[in-house]
């Protein structure tokens, strides 16, 4: 069992030395695999997800006979776990078919549908298949990331960003300060965050491209833990949406990188930093 | 491991309960002599061969074999085309079963297939796929079921020879038969055709001895056209003992080829007497 | 990995080119692709280890777990092997696609690890019949380009080596009961028996090693080997519907101890060579 510990700090510092509002580090790499269409490594933290996308291709299988894809195109997810990806230390027996990973599968298709052109692939179907290799808080939000990343080195055009944050409300009984920036939720939160009585909310959004305006749409929206009341949701809504900015930012900045380092030719070499 | 929910399987926790009655002898079993095999065989003799095609009814080929105490049962169905599959193959398959019966060995088997079985299933259709004329019956799918009734030792060879001998009695078309043996090692013996114990024996190294050989090979062949069809080895031997090994199992094989032969020939004797 | 098709003069071509002992990418025939492995890079298992080898990338984790022993073998320990085809690597693999693949490498590194000459079981005993190690070897296979029995069986061997095994400072059955005591400190695992696994692929008259995908669906038959550092061979199994000729399953024995043997020396040396650098080693994982 996880002991919680007190959350609260002097200094509103959580138990890693974050804030309130402060992400973890995330390094990204893009084009992993030369075998697949397109290929994303993301680590936010501790977790560590791969995703490869495979596409658009003739649909196989039993999608393949279905009416629906005359007009636009399927998109097929599959979220699996590594079977030693777990850091509460025990191993996981299956690594997918059971019920979460389904779920979180259906949950990344939603997201994915929603940026990509269906429209221009109709009788296609791309595959997106994501490999979590560890496990340690919203990992979720960090594969909807990695696979928006892997959707751009396979080149598929895409509205928008999908960005996922989560943001957990952590019920601690001796908060006095209603203002405490602790107590209004805190981003980005890792498994023993996750863990403490609380609600985790994640969040997929498409953030607008000018950073004045925090505000983006929000696609999919699932919610963990114990109950929460609708007074402080419009308050966790904006955190979140203000987290998925900061990491549209990130991650923008190391596409262009990567997507500059491929096309320039080898005669000019510039310096990005 | 698949549960099986319509069977009752036994509590989970049961073992069986020689474990605990060989305890007391397990510490006179240090040494075995292997100058004198327990059933009276000399080191390079394999145990009788009985072969019989046709039992069962139902099974466009069938064979029954026995090696000793070790029986198994083979049947073969007619080339039947997948439902399921897209794409039109140039070449027939194979697909192969491989069963112990629960009551076969020492430790009670469950129903469904566990990972020994389906390897063994693998090594069976390797052994077979060189013989069988896979572009005679091109996208189709013939069934080779194979069961284990008593498992004595060398089951894996005695359920190739079966196979092969159902194959042809189902009249599939061949090039050739193939044919199998075991061989296990232990230290400077080669001992043909091993029984269970002798096998559990071979499976083990002794516990003071590291450069130690000792392992269990079974060899399928094609005899007709000296050619290797399957080979399986599981142990710790050095390559020139192995090369060893396998010019016995080799010779072996080329003379067993002769009782599958004699089989077949019986089985359509009697087919044509009948008919007159 | 049925899904690379070749045209008949491509598979002639390649045909020519092992005659000629001159492969496709310039290899001779008993040469290996270039390989990258680096150990240690998942901190939540007590091992771990990542081969890339060509287009081949394999994941290895090691988790360490107390349990009871098999009541007919109560001295002995438990080694488990799982492997997992991820869908990464090619889309047939989705679901249950990659199952037969998956028992099929995990029924040889079974094999190769059987005997007590390579793994000796009795090690992870901790108190006969009450507790044991069990040790959990989870491969995930990422990319598939060829030549996956090796790579499996290299990345296996490291990720032994660097598994660290929490030290047992007191177990005493307290009436009837187990009572363990663990300490901080480690123990690593004694890899120096190791089996490692080597593939030689029968195409034409000759033999290959390390083969690619397309080389592959060029072979009629492949023989699976498990070497071990002292010389003898623990699992032998043949892949594929083709048949062998009986000297040409000894040379390809005899090849395969030899660079077996050679792999081996190469391995150890590499790993040993990663060991020095300590624990201020930088991890690099999926990012280089």
């Amino acid at each position: 069992m996880i002991e919680v510990e007190n959350i609260e700090d002097q200094n509103g510092l959580r138990p890693d030395g974050r804030r309130a509002l402060e992400l973890r580090q995330i390094r990204v790499k893009m084009g992993v695999f030369g075998q697949a269409d397109g290929s994303a490594y993301i680590e936010q933290g501790n977790t560590k997800i791969l995703v490869t996308v495979y596409g658009p291709h003739q649909p196989r299988g039993s999608t393949g006979r279905s009416t629906s894809n005359i007009t636009k195109g399927i998109v097929n997810c599959q979220y699996s776990m590594a079977v030693f990806s777990l850091s509460s230390g025990e191993r996981k027996r299956k690594p997918r078919g059971d019920r979460k990973s389904q779920e979180r599968s259906l949950q990344l298709k939603h997201a994915m549908e929603a940026i990509i052109h269906l429209e221009i692939y109709p009788r296609s179907q791309i595959d997106i298949y994501v490999e979590a290799l560890q496990v340690d808080g919203s990992e979720y939000c960090a594969s909807v990331n990695a696979a928006t990343l892997a959707l751009i080195d396979a080149g598929i055009p895409i509205k928008n960003y999908a960005i996922g944050c989560t943001v957990t409300l952590i019920n601690n009984p001796s908060l006095e300060d209603e203002d405490n920036a602790l107590g209004k939720g805190v981003l980005d939160a890792n498994y023993v965050e996750e863990c403490t009585p609380g609600v985790t909310l994640s969040v997929v959004a498409l953030p607008n491209n000018d950073s004045t305006s925090k505000d983006g749409l929000i696609v999919v929206a699932q919610g963990a833990g114990q109950r929460l009341h609708l007074s402080q949701f419009e308050s966790l809504k904006a955190r979140v949406l203000y987290g998925c900015q900061d990491i549209r930012t990130i991650l923008d900045y190391a596409v262009r990188e990567y997507l500059t380092e491929q096309s320039l030719p080898s005669l000019f070499h510039v310096a990005l930093n | 491991m698949p549960v099986d929910q319509r069977r009752i399987n036994g509590p989970e926790v049961s073992v069986p309960y020689h474990i605990y009655s060989d305890f007391n002898k397990k510490s006179d079993k240090v040494k075995h002599d292997f100058s004198k095999r327990s059933d009276k065989r000399i080191d390079s003799e394999i145990r009788k061969i009985f072969l019989k095609t046709g039992i069962v009814s139902q099974a466009k080929g069938s064979a029954y074999i026995e090696m000793g105490n070790t029986k198994v049962v083979c049947s073969v169905f007619d080339p039947r085309e997948l439902s399921n599959k897209n794409g039109y193959c140039m070449q027939g398959e194979i697909y192969c079963e491989f069963k112990f019966a629960p009551f076969s060995c020492q430790k009670r088997k469950i129903h469904q297939q566990n990972a020994e079985e389906k390897q063994y299933s693998l090594i069976l259709q390797r052994a077979l796929e060189p013989a069988v004329c896979l572009h005679e019956f091109p996208n189709f799918q013939v069934d080779v079921y194979v069961m284990v009734l008593d498992n004595a030792g060398s089951s894996l060879a005695a359920a190739i020879m079966a196979a092969s001998t159902a194959l042809a009695n189902a009249g599939v078309p061949m090039f050739g038969l193939v044919t199998a043996s075991t061989i296990g090692i232990y230290g400077n013996h080669y001992l043909m055709d091993p029984t269970d114990t002798e096998e559990a024996i071979c499976n083990t190294q002794p516990d003071n001895e590291d450069d130690f050989n000792h392992g269990i090979i079974t060899l399928a062949s094609l005899p007709q056209h000296n050619q290797i069809s399957e080979v399986f080895l599981i142990g710790s031997i050095d390559t020139n003992t192995i090369k060893q090994a396998t010019e016995i199992l080799t010779a072996a094989n080329k003379d067993i080829c002769p009782v599958l032969q004699q089989c077949l020939v019986k089985t359509i004797m009697k087919l044509h007497n009948e008919k007159k | 990995m049925a899904e690379t098709v070749l045209s008949s003069g491509e598979k002639i071509f390649i045909l020519h080119g092992i005659d000629a002992d001159f492969r496709n990418d310039g290899r001779r025939r008993c040469e290996y692709r270039s390989m990258e492995i680096e150990t240690k890079l998942m901190p939540q298992t007590h091992g771990s280890a990542r081969l890339h080898i060509g287009n081949t990338d394999i994941l290895v984790g090691i988790k360490v777990e107390l349990d009871i022993p098999h009541a007919d073998k109560p001295n002995e320990g438990k080694l488990e092997f799982f492997v997992d085809c991820s869908a990464t690597a090619t889309p047939a693999f989705e679901g249950k696609g990659g199952d037969d693949l998956a028992t099929e490498i995990s029924n040889v590194l079974i094999a190769a690890y059987q005997t007590r000459n390579a793994f000796d079981l009795k090690t992870l005993c901790i108190l006969p019949h009450k507790k044991c190690w069990k040790i959990y070897v989870d491969v995930l296979i990422l990319q598939c380009g060829g030549n996956l029995f090796d790579a499996v069986g290299i990345a296996v061997k490291a990720a032994l080596n660097s598994t660290e095994i929490p030290k047992i400072t007191a177990a005493t059955l307290d009436g009837g009961e187990p009572d363990i005591e663990l300490s901080d400190d480690c123990i690593q695992l004694d890899t120096s028996n190791y089996p490692i696994i080597i593939t030689l692929c029968k195409i034409g008259d000759n033999y290959i090693v390390d083969p690619t995908l397309e080389e592959e669906v060029c072979s009629t038959s492949s023989i699976v080997m498990s070497v071990l550092p002292n010389g003898k061979i623990s699992s032998v199994v043949k892949l594929g519907c083709g048949s062998i000729q009986f000297n040409t399953f000894t040379k390809m024995l005899q090849m395969g101890e030899i660079i077996g043997l050679k792999l081996n020396k190469t391995l150890m040396d590499v790993l040993k060579e990663e060991n020095q650098f300590g624990r201020q080693r930088r991890i690099f994982g999926f990012l280089k």
